[in-house]
């Protein structure tokens, strides 16, 4: 049988771990929070600043061309519109809805923050990135932004008590997605999975001039397909429930809410791929504008409005724009800012 | 599922808590069920492997017991043949047809270029020699032929030791596993000692120095001969705590149940000779090794010289078991020559008796085995002979050379505590030595670890070393 004494033990552990959990928030616990999630500076620049207006997004916002003579992020030229009023960012790299809602409710009520710009990318409802082999590492950082207290979150750190599958298995989901899932659309499409698109696209390949197979335009049209050959389900995509939590967080906030839209190239994918793909793209887009401007949201639609030069990367799909596309996706979200800040536009 | 991950600290109470609760009927049951679910975390397909050894020298075994001597020993090489052959297809094919297609190459004769790339299953070297050594105690008579599948398959099976061991014999725990085994509050407590005690040297120290390990290993021409000296110091600690946390966590779990496995180290480092060190590191091992290879071959009560070659024969498939590798096998095959200089000079100086009576030399010794074990260390830590050269070629060059390389000061009292505690040990273990102390001491020094291991344990992915044998 277990003695009484087991009993004891145990509550003495458990006071022990209480007082072991101040012991920790006021030694070590700041020092983690700077290696394992120092994105939280972000938030706590924008309190401390009094920010009233706040970009956040990821890689997008501050990366930028060499020749571009403003290096500034977006959320700086939107800044520029208003000169009259704080505009703050906070920016990590490879961050999705599940992170900036985690940053978003870090925020402390009592701050001075009133709108909101949250980053809506596409590229991330798509099943490479959903299961993409930063996700550990991304999930890792989010255990600090979760609240817990102290003690337990540097716990759960230890014991790996994050979302923590190995690249094998992530490559196994999203090819899974890729093999399975078919492309419902309104009208012939030969390869009904993004497998069989792709595989069509490698073999039939891209032609240079003189007829020969360009590989490397061949690898790139065979990304462009595995980037954006989906169709987001409502119900499954965890990114539609993070973007809903950030609007309902925006609700108990009473935050003026904009989703900026991303620019993807279209251009280069139309180029590539086609009308079928392109068909794809505008669908998510015309999906997720819908639901959310129901939802009460500002929805800046810059899906189209970055032409194929403005992208920094040329072998890859990302949302990486030179000065010039920075500043018109800026423009455009500047201008949905004046719905909310009439006065302060300049 | 890893020792260290949220999963098994959920897994591991319920499984426990669900035993206890259920009639001894059903437990085999339980217990098996449980094991499936533990190896499955890893890769679910791969346990249909693990059925097909299992099968194998369960039939065996019955056949075997059934059988005059001839067709006995018919059924013991079809079936170490057989079990070998899996662990052969899925850790050594590739290793062999490497090495054919490299002779071919030098002698010039067609050889298919054939790799199949299997994720090695995982523990497969483990399971396998458990399984065999049970065929063979059916073969030799020590041990009567299990004819309850399920029990068998759990002796295969049982989800403690089921990935990195202790290796079982049949006698412990294919017994153990048909009695029945009340609830004991002392075995609780002893067991989960083990588990923390386990976690701590796994997480605290050994994640921690794998840091700095990887750190000398991914680039050592750029670090000075002391950084990399610090660096094998490091190694030989790191792999110590690991493969000794992993093996107190699955003695502690299942002491817990009430299930004794054996010890898998006793103080290795504190050996005073390459024989001794391999009396107290990996003993289920080094036991199993004595116990179906060297004394099948004669053991020492041979010639020299045919003693010398068994040394050899039993070092070099120790080494190939570790890893389908040439570095492997090259580390199995130093210490064998080690033990076997050892032996030679220990036969010539008789120096074996008067050895435990001068305590210089003892500590002499000790300094000189430590050191030669942690420098063995690194034929098994690189991944191949060119590294191994440059850890060399850099250890000698280097002295001059300036690097970053620094240590945060708590890993040194870290290893200072590790190294304490396991001295205070001195052939004890764990459990049994807390028992010893007093309240307020145990107390103590289990807030420390529970405390080290949630704020100090590194949070990067350090699988366990054995992992991958």
């Amino acid at each position: 049988m277990i003695p009484k004494s087991f009993y004891y033990k145990i509550g003495v552990i458990v006071i022990v771990l209480i007082c072991m959990n101040y012991l920790y928030k006021y030694t070590y616990y700041e020092k983690d929070i700077q290696t394992h999630s120092e994105v939280i500076n972000g938030v706590r620049k924008v309190v401390k600043d009094s920010c009233e207006v706040v970009y956040v997004g990821e890689s997008s916002n501050t990366n930028c061309r060499e020749d571009d003579i403003d290096k500034r992020s977006i959320s700086a030229f939107i800044g520029d519109y208003y000169p009259t009023l704080r505009v703050g960012d906070i920016t990590k790299p490879a961050a999705h809805a599940e992170i900036f809602y985690l940053l978003l409710k870090n925020i402390p009520e009592s701050s001075a923050v009133k709108t909101v710009i949250v980053t809506l990318n596409l590229r991330s409802f798509d099943a490479n990135w959903i299961y993409s082999s930063l996700e550990p590492q991304i999930q890792k950082y989010a255990v600090f932004l979760r609240g817990y207290p102290p003690l337990v979150g540097r716990f759960l750190l230890a014991f790996k008590g994050y979302d923590n599958r190995s690249e094998a298995e992530l490559e196994k989901m999203y090819k899974h997605e890729w093999k399975t899932i078919e492309l419902k659309v309104p009208f012939p499409l030969k390869n009904k999975t993004v497998k069989e698109w792709d595989r069509a696209m490698f073999h039939e390949g891209m032609k240079n001039p003189d007829g020969s197979k360009n590989y490397k335009l061949t690898e790139l049209a065979c990304h462009y397909i595995k980037t954006y050959a989906f169709q987001i389900d409502t119900v499954k995509n965890p990114r539609i429930k993070d973007f809903d939590n950030i609007v309902m967080l925006a609700r108990e906030r009473n935050w003026n809410l904009i989703f900026n839209f991303m620019a993807e190239n279209t251009e280069k994918a139309q180029e590539l791929i086609g009308d079928e793909l392109i068909f794809l793209i505008k669908q998510n887009r015309d999906l997720l504008v819908k639901r959310y401007h129901r939802n009460g949201v500002l929805v800046v639609d810059n899906l189209e409005c970055v032409p194929n030069n403005q992208y920094t990367d040329t072998t890859w799909t990302t949302e990486h724009y030179a000065e010039r596309g920075r500043k018109i996706v800026a423009r455009n979200v500047a201008d949905s800012l004046k719905r909310f800040y009439p006065n302060h536009f300049f | 599922m890893l020792f260290n991950s949220i999963e098994f600290l959920l897994f591991f109470p319920i499984v426990t808590l669900l035993f206890f609760l259920l009639p001894h009927n059903y437990r085999w049951m339980h217990l098996l069920v449980a094991s499936c679910i533990f190896y499955m975390f890893f890769i679910p397909q791969y346990i249909f492997i693990l059925f097909t050894t299992i099968i194998i020298d369960y039939l065996a075994a019955i056949w075997i017991e059934k059988s005059d001597e001839i067709k006995k020993k018919r059924y013991l090489i079809i079936s170490i043949i057989s079990t070998c052959l899996v662990l052969f297809v899925f850790k050594y094919f590739d290793f062999f047809n490497h090495n054919m297609l490299a002779l071919s190459h030098r002698f010039d004769f067609y050889y298919p270029e054939k790799m199949i790339q299997f994720i090695l299953p995982i523990g497969l070297s483990f399971h396998t020699f458990q399984s065999l050594s049970y065929v063979i105690e059916v073969y030799r008579g020590n041990q009567r032929a299990e004819k309850h599948f399920g029990i068998y398959s759990l002796y295969v099976m049982f989800y403690p030791q089921l990935v990195t061991g202790p290796i079982e014999r049949p006698q412990n725990l294919l017994v153990q596993l048909r009695q029945e085994k009340p609830f004991q509050y002392s075995n609780l407590i002893e067991g989960l000692r083990l588990v923390l005690f386990g976690l701590f040297l796994k997480m605290v120290i050994a994640d921690n120095l794998g840091v700095y390990v990887d750190q000398i290993y991914s680039k050592p021409e750029s670090f000075s001969s002391l950084s990399i000296l610090n660096g094998l110091l490091f190694y030989s600690f790191q792999i110590y705590c690991d493969f000794f946390g992993y093996s107190s966590i699955a003695i502690g779990c299942a002491k817990a149940m009430g299930y004794n496995l054996m010890d898998n180290f006793r103080n290795p480092y504190l050996s005073s000779s390459i024989g001794e060190f391999w009396h107290r590191w990996h003993i289920s091992l080094s036991t199993w090794f004595r116990d179906y290879v060297y004394l099948s071959l004669g053991g020492s009560r041979v010639k020299i010289h045919r003693w010398a070659i068994n040394i050899l024969v039993v070092f070099i498939l120790s080494g190939l078991w570790h890893g389908a590798n040439w570095t492997f096998v090259i580390w199995g095959l130093t210490h064998g020559v080690l033990l076997i200089v050892e032996g030679l000079v220990n036969r010539v100086f008789k120096t074996q008796k008067d050895k435990g009576q001068n305590t210089i030399r003892k500590i002499f010794n000790t300094i000189k085995t430590f050191v030669i074990v942690s420098f063995t260390w690194v034929l098994f830590r690189a991944t191949d002979f060119t590294q191994v050269k440059l850890i060399v070629k850099s250890l000698i060059r280097n002295i001059s050379v300036s690097d970053d390389f620094s240590v945060d000061p708590k890993i040194w009292l870290f290893l200072l505590f590790f190294i304490t505690l396991d001295s205070v040990l001195l052939n004890n273990r764990f459990d049994v030595w807390c028992n010893k102390r007093h309240l307020t001491f145990r107390w103590s020094l289990y807030i420390a670890m529970i405390l080290m291991i949630i704020v100090f344990s590194n949070v990067d992915n350090f699988p366990f070393i054995y992992f991958q044998f």
